[in-house]
């Protein structure tokens, strides 16, 4: 039985379809090689998830999310700010919970951001070596309130 | 492998699908010709899907989107009564409209249909590690399983569109694009930055391979389209605002005055004492601030370059003549726009084989220039000295590479061939050849590249007549030097030749043309404003060269002529053609069909609280509307689906969940990321 | 025999990639075509090849949607194994006869489950696989093909009959069925008729088609995709894995003595594409291009290649003089090295790929009257410049490789650009019939 350390790390990349979906699918067409515990949902707007949804998917045991807008290329009016608002108030509620806030991370990715996105993923893969898994810290964080 | 492949599934919670319907779920996995299977074990991923609960049929295709693929999903659909379909192959967006109408073919919803990306986002970028790109492919199908439980009928939303479409370039991609709409039954509004219509070709002077004159053809071009009652053009005019979208852009294009009125503009030519760079001569000369392009061009009326205007600077009977720009501002509404905002020659950096140090060295745009200002039967002089022989540059701005040309001040350095400069240079070499008996011409290049019909004839001729090649490698670059004091001619080109065993060559030169490349003329206020994207070669990007090679990602905006890449005069014709026709397609039903992806409210949820109006940012999608519910007036959020963009801001703002956006759920997502997150899958091979 | 008649907008002839596009352009703003392909099914050249430059998708995965698009669409009528025997101008219309030759098979009740093809017991040469492989006298042209319906090569049929006895429907198999004649008067006809490689034998030196080692580059399209008649890539004279492969450029272009002077577009980026291509399917093996000039040109094409150079692609840069064959059938290839003086070597590799050139497949002259030009064969275009696909007849459109050899991406684009004139033409010509209402 493999221990839980041994288990893959799973990062959670919530890309937009005007740019981090299709900056992903330049990487493929390139033809460059990453890690393959990167999960990409092509998403409308990251301005549709409220925080809990994050906290949620880390409570699942997802280990990293990146969140791969538009930034000022957003083709929707305002939906860019308010998802930076939104990440922003997720930071706290992840620390509440004993969940590393640099788990999670907005950047924006273009539609032939190749270089950025694999950089992207190669950050995710280093962090969670460095910080593990995050049912560990959700574990502690239980153990210290228990 | 030695895992079963029903232990790849994650283990799910039990209480996933107790409809009232029964799904019913079709699940196929392309190959992709071996662009999947190559390194996805597409069988193992198939069966694995299989054992996913209200999975009826798992499949596996080399080509999906064939017509064999699409009739297995037509006939899953009538024979084993599918009702959601599920594919993974490559990116959705090429193959979304084929899916669909098989599954429409099928008497299916085609909104029953969830599309998995398993080559842009899998196979092509884990070829080193099959197994793990297995069981990606694996979880990333079953995320579309999850999904594809939860998705519902729809149907796209149906708008009037406005057949009325606005061309940005007035040069030959925007002209012919321009005229082709205009006989197909569209109105167009052509716009072009400069005050006068022509672009780049009309600075040329003849036309390979059939000799004709640039000018003319432009002439002919441009009478055409001012004359045809369907097409308005602005000249010095450019758009500065838009809003809306496909078959609904609302645009807003800035006109500058021409500054002077026909009975007084050539009083006030005439009397303009300022003159500047001329960029019609590529700078060989100067022009006037109040000025005409070039005899011939349209409009006729001059105008007043107002960046380089000054108060005074014209004078009429001695007076000085106040000028004022006093800009029009025109608005409209379009269906759709085209792109056609052309190109601009490199500009070489100072230095670069002595450009902008040394006086005899200009670019193959200039040489032309110079030739068209030459009259017949003049010598072709330079600097006050006939120049008897010269040396042609290729690839200068082109096929750059990182390392070894020197970067631009972006970073970047051009590793594309510019295509037009081979024959450009040979065509030019012909038309010295004819115009000026005697001149030589030493032709340094990497490949000759005259690809097209009747360029390599140009060829042929170059070197049974005036010009002798040369061929350089690209980290061997050749270099120009001030001849020794007392030489004869000015400049000394050294270049180390590998058609003579590499040998290291000084020749003498009169003038260094360089066959400067193509770039995209500076449009980032465009790209910006319109939401298209460039490629890493800075050009617009096309959705993809075959399937869709002049629309980009944005609906109702498509691409016409250079500014999507190097293209000869015929190549512009054609691509602008093939624009025009792409946009009669969408606008001439008079109307379009958007994706009924837009936000919708569940009324037994919704407490009339407006959060998600105060995050709306669309006018009129969202409005709060009185109702009356078990006998009492409440307020409710209510979708006008026009107006909706379908960003999904609403969602997140509500606290009730009450309001969710269409094909894109919230509940939806959060399912897709269990099924990733859920289970693990125990090592693989091991 | 009773002759049908169709009358439709616009006649398009040929069904590969470029005839497709111009059909599905037309058909798109509304417009009834008729789409005729003289082969048993439309797909084209594109359709047989394995992977296209420079996005590297498979050839199917671009084509096979496109050709199911044209089968479905409610405003293309599509005509296969079909041929146009005569055009004839009255008024504004062109009356065409064409002929629906006799496939011996009813295509309106054959479901394409290939039961006779596993009964027939003739192998045939396979033309989809560029005779590297067979299939039987009965046969569906290739899996992705479209109709999927089986055609009866009756040239080699023995009549025995046991196709007929195989096939689950029946009548379907009609050993006694007659070519079906079609009037069809159209507005506007679109000439897609597409292009045709130079023989591999046209150059004696380079022993195409006598040295079984020697093969066409489209032959290796067959090799390299995965439905190719090996389902690997093996040399056909014994099936042994090639360790060392050498491809010629202009093998059939830039060459005045076969009369092809001019270039062919397409071949130095095939090459790069199918070395590429072999690197993968090959690892070990040393693929050597001997090229004139390296033209990569197109949008994303010179990366490309640089690409493949970085890849351990050699590029040398050479005229192959002649090839000759060894006693364990490896070829003996005679350079004359052009960056080193014109020394002349003699290299060794177990295959030899030969870039073949671009013909015209078709000469309409004598059919449409729309002539070909005398320098290279190919539909005169009178203002290339100005409209493009413009024959200069009126009514009568070139698109793709008719006019000239090209790739893919610009015979796409070439087609638009033929939908957009011809509809520009249809929508003036029903102004001036219907004193000015138009079209819509």
């Amino acid at each position: 039985m493999a221990d839980s350390t041994e288990k893959e790390m799973k990062i959670l990349i919530l890309a937009t379809l005007s740019g981090g979906y299709e900056g992903a699918n330049s990487v493929g067409q390139s033809h460059f090689e990453y890690a393959a515990n990167t999960y990409v949902l092509p998403v409308v707007s990251p301005a549709m998830f409220p925080e809990d949804f994050y906290l949620r998917a880390f409570e699942r045991g997802i280990d990293a999310i990146v969140v791969m807008y538009s930034g000022s290329d957003c083709p929707y009016r305002g939906a860019a700010e308010r998802t930076a608002e939104i990440i922003n108030r997720v930071f706290p509620k992840m620390k509440e919970r004993g969940i590393n806030p640099r788990r999670l991370r907005l950047v924006a990715i273009c539609t032939v951001c190749a270089k950025p996105f694999l950089e992207e993923v190669a950050h995710a893969n280093e962090l969670l070596s460095e910080i593990g898994p995050v049912r560990d810290e959700i574990a502690a964080a239980q153990a210290q309130a228990a | 492998m030695t895992e079963k492949p029903e232990n790849l599934i994650p283990q799910e919670p039990e209480s996933a699908a107790q409809d009232e319907e029964e799904i019913r779920i079709g699940v196929y996995t392309c190959g992709c010709g071996g662009n999947i299977s190559d390194v996805v074990d597409i069988e193992k991923t198939a069966e694995a899907l299989s054992h996913m609960p209200n999975v009826v049929v798992s499949r596996t295709d080399a080509a999906m989107c064939s017509d064999g693929g699409q009739s297995l999903i037509e006939e899953d659909i009538k024979n084993l009564g599918i009702n959601r379909v599920v594919i993974g192959s490559c990116k959705p967006a090429l193959h979304r409209q084929t899916f669909r109408g098989a599954i429409s073919r099928g008497g299916l919803n085609p909104y029953f249909y969830y599309h998995v990306g398993i080559r842009e986002q899998d196979s092509w970028v884990h070829h080193d590690q099959p197994d793990e790109a297995t069981k990606k492919a694996i979880r990333l199908m079953t995320t579309g399983v999850v999904k594809a439980r939860m998705l519902e009928p729809l149907e796209p939303i149906r708008l009037p569109a406005e057949k009325h479409v606005l061309v940005i370039g007035g040069g030959l991609a925007g002209l012919r694009s321009a005229l082709d709409m205009a006989r197909h039954g569209l109105k167009v509004t052509l716009i072009e930055k400069t005050p006068f219509l022509g672009g780049r070709v009309a600075q040329l002077e003849t036309l390979f391979p059939t000799e004709e004159s640039a000018r003319d053809l432009i002439r002919k071009l441009v009478d055409k389209v001012t004359n045809h009652p369907n097409v308005t053009v602005y000249t010095y005019a450019e758009l500065v605002g838009m809003s809306g979208y496909v078959g609904d852009y609302h645009v807003k294009v800035l006109q500058h005055s021409r500054g002077v009125s026909d009975d007084m503009a050539d009083a006030a030519i005439a009397g303009c004492t300022k003159e500047v760079p001329d960029e019609f001569n590529y700078g060989l000369t100067k022009r006037k601030v109040v000025y005409r392009a070039y005899p011939g061009c349209y409009p006729e009326s001059p105008a007043v370059d107002w960046e380089h205007y000054e108060d005074g600077c014209v004078k009429v009977n001695g007076e000085p003549l106040h000028l004022e720009d006093q800009p029009k501002v025109w608005e409209f509404t379009v269906g759709g726009i085209v792109m056609a905002t052309g190109f601009r020659p490199y500009e070489p950096y100072e230095g670069e084989y002595g450009y902008g140090v040394l006086p005899e060295v200009i670019t193959l745009p200039q040489l032309i220039r110079l030739i068209g200002l030459t009259p017949e039967g003049q010598p072709l002089k330079w600097q006050g000295r006939e120049v008897k022989n010269l040396a042609m540059v290729h690839c200068v701005g082109s096929r750059q590479i990182a390392g070894i040309n020197k970067p631009q001040p972006d970073g970047q350095v051009n590793d594309y061939c510019s295509r037009v400069c081979c024959t450009a240079i040979l065509h030019t070499a012909a038309e010295l050849n004819k115009r000026f008996p005697g001149i030589r011409v030493f032709d340094l290049y990497q490949d000759i590249r005259t690809y097209g019909r009747g360029h390599e004839d140009y060829y042929t001729e170059a070197s049974e007549n005036n010009v002798l090649f040369m061929r350089y490698h690209n980290d061997e670059l050749p270099e120009v030097e001030p001849a020794p004091a007392g030489e004869k001619r000015p400049l000394v080109v050294k270049v180390k030749d590998y058609l003579t065993w590499g040998e290291e060559l000084e020749v003498p030169v009169d003038l260094v043309v360089l066959a400067v490349g193509i770039m995209p003329n500076p449009i980032e206020d465009l790209i910006h404003m319109l939401k298209i994207s460039p490629g890493t070669d800075r050009f617009l990007l096309e959705v993809h060269p075959k399937l869709r090679p002049v629309e980009t990602a944005v609906p109702g905006i498509v691409l016409a002529g250079t500014a999507q890449g190097p293209m000869n005069t015929q190549e512009t014709n054609a691509a602008a053609a093939a624009a025009a026709v792409k946009m009669s397609a969408l606008l001439g039903a008079g109307s379009v069909e958007l994706e009924p992806f837009v936000a919708y409210v569940n009324p037994d949820k919704c407490e009339g609280l407006g959060e998600c109006i105060k995050v709306c940012a669309y006018e009129d999608a969202l409005t709060l509307r009185t109702v009356e519910v078990d006998g009492k007036q409440v307020q409710r959020a209510v979708v006008t689906p026009a107006n909706c963009a379908g960003c999904g801001a609403c969602v997140s703002a509500c606290p009730n969940r009450a309001i969710d956006l269409r094909g894109w759920t919230l509940a939806q997502y959060e399912a897709m990321v269990d099924a990733i997150a859920l289970g693990d899958m125990p090592a693989l091979g091991g | 025999m009773a002759t049908d008649k169709i009358n439709v907008d616009v006649l398009v002839v040929g069904g590969g990639i470029a005839g497709m596009q111009s059909a599905l352009d037309l058909a798109d703003q509304g417009y009834q075509v008729m789409l005729v392909e003289k082969s048993p099914t439309i797909g084209g050249t594109m359709i047989t090849l394995s992977k296209v430059f420079p996005t590297l998708d498979c050839a199917s995965c671009i084509t096979t949607p496109k050709m199911s698009a044209v089968a479905h669409h409610d405003n293309i009528q599509m005509f296969t194994y079909t041929e146009v025997q005569s055009v004839e101008r009255q008024g504004n219309r062109y009356i065409a006869q064409v002929v629906k030759k006799p496939r011996y098979v009813n295509e309106n009740i054959c479901t394409g489950c290939r039961k006779c093809e596993y009964a027939c017991p003739v192998e045939v040469p396979s033309v989809f696989d560029q005779d590297l492989g067979a299939y039987r006298a009965i046969h569906v042209p290739f899996s992705t093909a479209v109709p999927q319906v089986a055609v009866l090569d009756m040239d080699n049929c023995m009549l025995c009959g046991k196709c007929e006895k195989a096939c689950p429907v029946e009548g379907c198999i009609d050993y006694e069925q007659k070519p079906q004649e079609i009037e069809v008067t159209a507005k506007a006809i679109v000439l897609a008729t597409g292009f045709k490689i130079t023989p591999v034998d046209a150059k004696a030196e380079y022993g195409g088609g006598k040295y079984p080692n020697v093969i066409s580059a489209l032959a290796m399209e067959r090799l390299l995709a995965p439905t190719g008649p090996y389902g690997h890539v093996l040399r056909p004279s014994d099936g042994k894995e090639p360790e060392s492969i050498a491809y010629v450029q202009c093998a059939g272009s830039r060459d005045k003595s076969l009369g092809v002077p001019y270039c062919s577009r397409i071949c130095c980026m095939y090459a790069i594409k199918q070395a590429m291509l072999l690197s993968g399917a090959l690892p070990l093996a040393d693929i050597t291009i001997y090229y004139m000039d390296i033209r990569t040109f197109g949008k994303g094409y010179e990366q490309f290649y640089q690409n493949a150079k970085a890849m351990g692609i050699e590029f040398v840069k050479a005229k192959v003089a002649k090839i000759t064959e060894d006693e364990n059938q490896n070829l003996r290839v005679r350079v004359e090295m052009m960056e080193e003086g014109g020394q002349v070597e003699e290299r060794e590799h177990d295959l030899v790929v030969l870039s073949v050139g671009v013909l015209p497949a078709y000469n309409p002259e004598a059919v449409f009257g729309v002539p070909v030009s005398s320098e290279d064969n190919f539909i005169e275009i009178p203002s290339p410049n100005f409209e493009p696909c413009n024959t200069g007849f009126p009514g009568i459109f070139a698109a793709g490789t008719a006019t000239g050899p090209m790739d893919i991406v610009d015979s796409i684009v070439m087609a638009g650009a033929a939908a957009s004139e011809a509809t520009a033409y249809l929508h003036e010509l029903a102004a001036a019939e219907n004193g000015g209402v138009t079209h819509d």
